[in-house]
């Protein structure tokens, strides 16, 4: 027992210490570090980050193009996260020189800095984005500017035909009060018929293009690499060396939906395989965005996204990559088709009161006169009654022809029987009584 | 060597059989397996009202985490009568006894572990029978990947059982044994505790002294790694979440190293020991 006591202590010891440990928190120190800022392409958009000194390794996506630069900033360790900061805002002074990429040791290519910049071509909130650089940089940042510069034209143009339209509409209301006190009858539809027509406003720049930067492109085969900058003065830049990941889907093409429902805008599910049921309950109205996708390691995305970012190397995961737009969704219950759903637009509207919640609306223009829908997406109204219990949902493009990897299963939750559980969990000591009466009948 | 490891199989027969049915004829399993499966229930319901409460849920496997925690429940109680069932029979004095037949260490401790093993496979027909009825009263799919799951389980239970019986053959007393396993558990559970706590304070505002206890608590964890039974417990679940065969295969070719590992092991202490230990 004295040996147990003693191991007791210790264990107690162990845990007090580690509760005095927590009571020493403190401001975190900052740093200047040498980073790497990063702009990856992460297989649908570009994301930026940053890797601090203490990442060894920079993961991206292999035949991409992918933008990184060298800078010197004020690192901090956010222990809430127990992760590393940039204190960009503070500081980020450009380190200058040539940055080398190694292969086994010998160095395959010094790259200068070039000039690049992110297309959105549907906006910058947008699911895709795509980098193009030197010349094609320049021509899509002009597109971009001169495409700008109409759209002021227009608002400038759309201000004053306003302007025009309120006078008009003036002198018509004056007109109209004029010609009413003369004892002319004028009907609804005539006034009507006869008011100025207000100007509606220009449709802004729907695509967006990022300024030109200068920064390293990295656009490699699949492979292990390492990078490291050359100072102007010939020496290698202090914590510059890294090592460089690029990597490729495994599988690609198949067919991913971001599922919302109707009651949570804002908690939206993924349903990325066929072999995962969405289980439902009640009554439901689901938005479905189907999306083609890729296939990548869940260690190496992670680390692309942030390179603190930790993951599982033998996990995959998908990525959405491009919205399907041009399909139609085939629900059915018991190989039975029910309705065919056409993509539509929808609206979240935010409703005022203390409930505070929103409101998924069909997008009308001119119902929703200057404002754009939140999303696209084939609204699916399923109820455990009326499926039984069951349905199917899949893609259909064209001519009936299903596209394969759309199919998805929706099955209802029976809640009425979660009591039952409890009793279910019982019957082993049932079996336990039925064993001990057997016993005791043998005994006896 | 030869004569060490060989076995009498009609003794471990008997023995198990012996086991078994006194182990069968008692409550322990039985109210085991009730409180293991309450567990699960109580999860269910949870898993069920956030369905109701979400809307939906997205999953192809909604049973497994309810098994994971069954056998969470189970694997203490097995863990409790196998580290107990050769110090017992020691303490008591029935080991001496029963050793002057014709009953060696390695026939002794084959015949625990397979009446062990052989009490979880009943506790795997209550799985079988409980989550069936679960999945036809709720429509959560009763899936093949449950099937992989609870056939995984049988080779994890046996890191448990063997993990037991190693501390059995290494204490005399009853008493001594649970106290060693709940202070061993307790033990890794503190190692895992501060490792994970240094991991979330920054490296260079560290004391030397405090970093060089981070790297060895690094190196004691990932050793624990390897030597918790509860580990492969927690290794194998993921497997089955993360869906990789390989990792699968590695966690029942892992898990028959470590069985058969801790085997030798206590067959050579309880001969070392002997049977008055």
């Amino acid at each position: 027992m004295k040996k147990s006591s003693l191991f007791f202590t210790l264990i107690l010891a162990l845990l007090l210490g580690l509760l005095v440990s927590r009571g020493l928190a403190q401001a975190p120190p900052i740093r200047e570090q040498l980073v790497y800022s990063l702009n990856v392409f992460d297989g649908k958009t570009y994301t930026s980050g940053f890797c601090p000194r203490g990442e060894d390794t920079i993961y991206i996506i292999a035949n991409e193009n992918n933008a990184i630069t060298a800078r010197t900033t004020l690192v901090y360790f956010w222990p809430i996260t127990a992760r590393y900061m940039a204190g960009f805002k503070t500081l980020n002074e450009e380190v200058e020189g040539t940055l080398e990429l190694l292969r086994d040791g010998k160095v395959i290519a010094s790259l200068e800095k070039e000039d690049n910049v992110v297309f959105y071509p549907e906006g910058y909130f947008a699911e895709n984005s795509k980098m193009y650089l030197h010349e094609e940089a320049h021509a899509f940042l002009q597109k971009y500017e001169d495409a700008t510069k109409e759209y002021y034209v227009r608002i400038d143009e759309y201000y004053e035909e306003t302007r025009e339209y309120r006078e008009a509409f003036e002198e018509f209301l004056e007109s109209i009060g004029e010609r009413r006190e003369a004892g002319e009858e004028l009907s609804r539809t005539q006034v009507e018929a006869q008011m100025p027509k207000q100007p509606s406003p220009p449709e802004g720049v729907r695509f967006y293009t990022t300024p030109v930067s200068k920064q390293y492109i990295l656009d490699l085969p699949q492979g292990t690499y390492q990078i490291r900058l050359r100072a102007r003065d010939g020496t290698i830049a202090q914590d510059s060396q890294k090592n460089l990941v690029a990597f490729v889907r495994r599988r690609g093409g198949t067919i991913g939906y971001e599922i919302t429902p109707g009651n949570r805008w804002t908690m939206k599910e993924n349903s990325n395989d066929p072999s995962r049921t969405i289980y439902a309950s009640g009554r439901n109205t689901l938005y479905l965005r189907p999306f083609l996708q890729d296939e990548y390691n869940d260690f190496y995305y992670n680390k692309l996204l942030d390179p603190q970012n930790v993951g599982t190397s033998e996990r995959w995961i998908w990525v959405h990559t491009t919205p399907i737009k041009n399909a139609l969704l085939d629900l059915l219950s018991k190989g039975k088709l029910l309705e065919k759903i056409e993509r539509a637009p929808y609206y979240v509207k935010q409703i005022p009161g203390p409930e505070l919640g929103y409101e998924i609306l069909e997008y009308k223009e001119e119902e929703f006169p200057e404002r754009s829908p939140s999303f696209e997406g084939h609204k699916l109204e399923v109820s455990s009654v009326s499926g039984r219990g069951k349905y199917d949902f899949r893609l259909e493009k064209g001519e009936g022809e299903v596209m394969e990897g759309s199919e998805r299963e929706i099955l209802f939750v029976r809640k009425e029987d979660t009591n039952l559980l409890h009793i279910i969990s019982i019957f082993p000591l049932i079996v336990g009584v039925v064993v001990f009466i057997q016993r005791k009948r043998r005994a006896s | 060597m030869r004569s060490r490891f060989s076995l009498a199989p009609h003794t471990a027969r008997v023995l198990v059989r012996r086991d078994f049915l006194s182990a069968l004829k008692g409550w322990g399993l039985y109210v085991a397996a009730f409180v293991s499966l309450l567990a699960s229930s109580f999860i269910l319901r949870s898993h069920l009202g956030a369905i109701k409460e979400n809307n939906i849920l997205i999953s192809s496997d909604p049973l497994n985490y309810p098994l994971f925690i069954s056998l969470v429940v189970i694997s203490f109680y097995l863990a409790i009568i196998s580290v107990i069932s050769i110090s017992r029979e020691k303490d008591q004095g029935t080991l001496e006894v029963l050793f002057y037949g014709p009953v060696n260490c390695s026939s002794y401790l084959a015949a625990k572990y397979i009446k062990d093993m052989l009490l979880y496979l009943v506790m795997v027909c209550f799985f079988f029978v409980y989550f069936g009825a679960v999945s036809g009263f709720t429509n959560l799919a009763f899936s093949w990947s449950l099937v992989k799951a609870i056939f995984l389980s049988i080779f994890l239970v046996s890191c448990i059982v063997s993990f037991g019986l190693f501390i059995s053959s290494l204490t005399s007393r009853m008493r001594t044994s649970i106290i060693w396993l709940v202070g061993i558990l307790l033990v890794f559970l503190a190692v895992q505790i501060f490792h994970t706590m240094l991991i979330n304070l920054e490296e260079e505002a560290l004391s030397s002294s405090l970093l060089y206890l981070r790297k060895t608590l690094e190196m004691v964890s990932h050793g624990i790694g390897w030597i918790s039974p509860f580990s492969y417990l927690n290794r194998g679940m993921q497997s089955i979440a993360i869906g990789s065969t390989l990792l699968y295969g590695m966690s029942i070719l892992y898990s028959l190293v470590y069985s058969f590992v801790l085997l030798v092991f206590s067959v050579l202490i309880l001969e070392a020991k002997g049977v008055r230990g």
